[in-house]
């Protein structure tokens, strides 16, 4: 264990059902405070299930998961923003972005503050009372993203949250991403299928390959470099990814 | 793919289609292909309500009947909505009541008139109970139907942020996401409620029911199809106003 770190995973196996051979093996891993890490890997891989498994939403088969958080009082450890927004239909933007503040031991007028801040931090501060249907794929995003943060959250999963955009919204939520976790430092756990995404926004890249999958990589990164360097990165991580796949 | 028309070209298509309804039956009445006494004519009902409403036995009617129908429309629907939504919710009572659902579901409300009588008397009671239970299993189904058909992404975005508890994931995500499916059970029990309120009253409770019965005695077909037109009128006031209601809550809606 890393005494900065936030999350550490020790031996951690994942399966989905319990007589299922396991899809993840093996993983163990230290997230340091502050830190900006991506997963990736290819598909059926156990990326996302790995994310359920740290936000407590699916239970690992072995292994612990182990959540420094820094009690805070009106937040919440863990927060996820998931790939398809998931809005609920019914609440206006603002209640949408209140919702994980509803239970919190805040006041009415913390908890309307902390909705306008998370709202202006992901540029949507005139959204309040529209509508999801009245959004833009990338707003309803924003949104999500808006509702993670609002929870004050020491780590923020995300769920490939731009994977279903179109490429011109899902570079400029890339770029608003690295300027959000720039200027609230938060710990972000981002999975990605896209290599060039997680080479672009991650100082850490871990990646998942083989059969049963387990971290076969774990690489250093400058996010949001250009050119040659790029490039050569993203054929790195590629390579890495092949060496470890079988259909 | 069907067009959506324009408000006022449906509006007006609307009240042609009443128009020529009403044209046709006038004429039909007045051909005497049919005698007066079995089919009356639409403008003899006119004549009808004004004696019906001078005499009061129409505000009276209408009354009794408002109040069977609201009681039991509000007992069907609560009692339909509760045990529909906690069947969807847990499968241990779903499975417990499966059988004894698909035991009742089939007897029709007017099978129970005998019951509702030794239980309650020729009374409002038993109306009410009447009514009740036709609202009832069309909310159950629609509100099991509405509630199992809830995103269970959505679920899951409630545990992931502190709201999986049974208060909140039910309040804050079951119903509102099946409130769609539960609101169209409860406009099509409003609908049924008052197929029933007619058939309760008909064993001598007074109502509009009551009032067609005697009237069908006497051969007054026009008071018996004053208080038809009355009964659909009811009917439509309660449609359209729940209609407006219901814009309003499901304004989140496309």
């Amino acid at each position: 264990m890393n005494a900065m770190s936030v999350i550490d995973l020790k031996g951690v196996a994942i399966g989905y059902g319990p007589d299922a051979p396991p899809v993840l093996v093996e993983v163990d891993l230290s997230v340091e405070r502050g830190s900006f890490v991506a997963i990736v890997g290819p598909s059926g891989v156990g990326k996302s299930t790995l994310l359920r498994v740290v936000a407590g939403l699916h239970k690992a088969r072995g292994g612990t998961v182990t959540i420094h958080e820094t009690n805070k009082p009106g937040h919440r450890p863990v927060s996820l923003v998931f790939q398809d927004a998931r809005l609920l239909p019914w609440r206006r933007v603002a209640k949408n972005v209140r919702f994980g503040l509803e239970g919190l031991p805040i006041g009415a007028a913390e908890r309307d503050e902390r909705v306008a801040a998370a709202l202006r931090l992901v540029r949507l501060d005139d959204y309040g009372r529209r509508w999801p249907y009245e959004l833009s794929g990338g707003q309803r995003q924003r949104v999500g993203i808006a509702r993670a943060l609002a929870v004050d959250p020491d780590i923020l999963l995300m769920d490939e949250p731009f994977g279903a955009l179109d490429a011109i919204t899902r570079h400029s939520l890339q770029d608003e991403l690295r300027r959000i976790h720039r200027e609230t430092g938060k710990t972000i756990l981002f999975v990605t299928h896209d290599l060039e995404e997680a080479v672009h926004l991650a100082d850490r890249i871990i990646v998942l390959g083989g059969s049963p999958a387990r971290i076969v990589r774990d690489v250093r990164n400058d996010p949001g470099r250009e050119g040659g360097v790029f490039r050569e990165q993203v054929e790195q991580l590629r390579t890495g990814i092949a060496d470890n796949y079988s259909i | 793919m069907r067009q959506p028309l324009k408000l006022h070209t449906s509006v007006a298509l609307s009240a042609l289609g009443v128009a020529v309804f009403l044209l046709a039956w006038e004429a039909l009445a007045r051909s005497g292909v049919v005698p007066s006494g079995l089919l009356p004519s639409p403008s003899a009902v006119p004549a009808a309500f004004v004696a019906e409403v001078r005499a009061g036995t129409w505000q009276a009617m209408v009354l009794a009947s408002l109040s069977h129908y609201l009681s039991g429309l509000f007992l069907g629907t609560v009692l339909g909505i509760a045990f529909g939504t906690a069947a969807a919710m847990w499968g241990v009572w779903d499975a417990a009541q499966a059988w004894v659902v698909r035991m009742l579901r089939p007897i029709p409300s007017i099978a129970w008139i005998p019951f509702a009588i030794i239980w309650f008397g020729v009374s409002e009671s038993a109306a009410t109970f009447l009514i009740a239970l036709t609202v009832f299993w069309i909310n159950y189904y629609a509100s099991y139907a509405a509630v199992r058909g809830v995103d269970k992404d959505l679920i899951e975005l409630g545990y992931a942020f502190g709201q999986g508890g049974l208060i909140p994931r039910l309040f804050k995500i079951v119903l509102p996401g099946a409130l769609p499916g539960i609101l169209s059970g409860v406009r099509a029990g409003l609908g049924q409620g008052w197929m029933t309120v007619v058939a309760a009253e008909l064993f001598g409770i007074a109502g509009l029911g009551s009032r067609m019965s005697d009237a069908s005695g006497l051969l007054a077909t026009n008071i018996v199809v004053l208080y038809m037109v009355t009964i659909a009128a009811l009917y439509g006031v309660c449609d359209f106003l729940f209609m407006q209601v219901q814009q309003r809550v499901l304004a989140w809606q496309k």
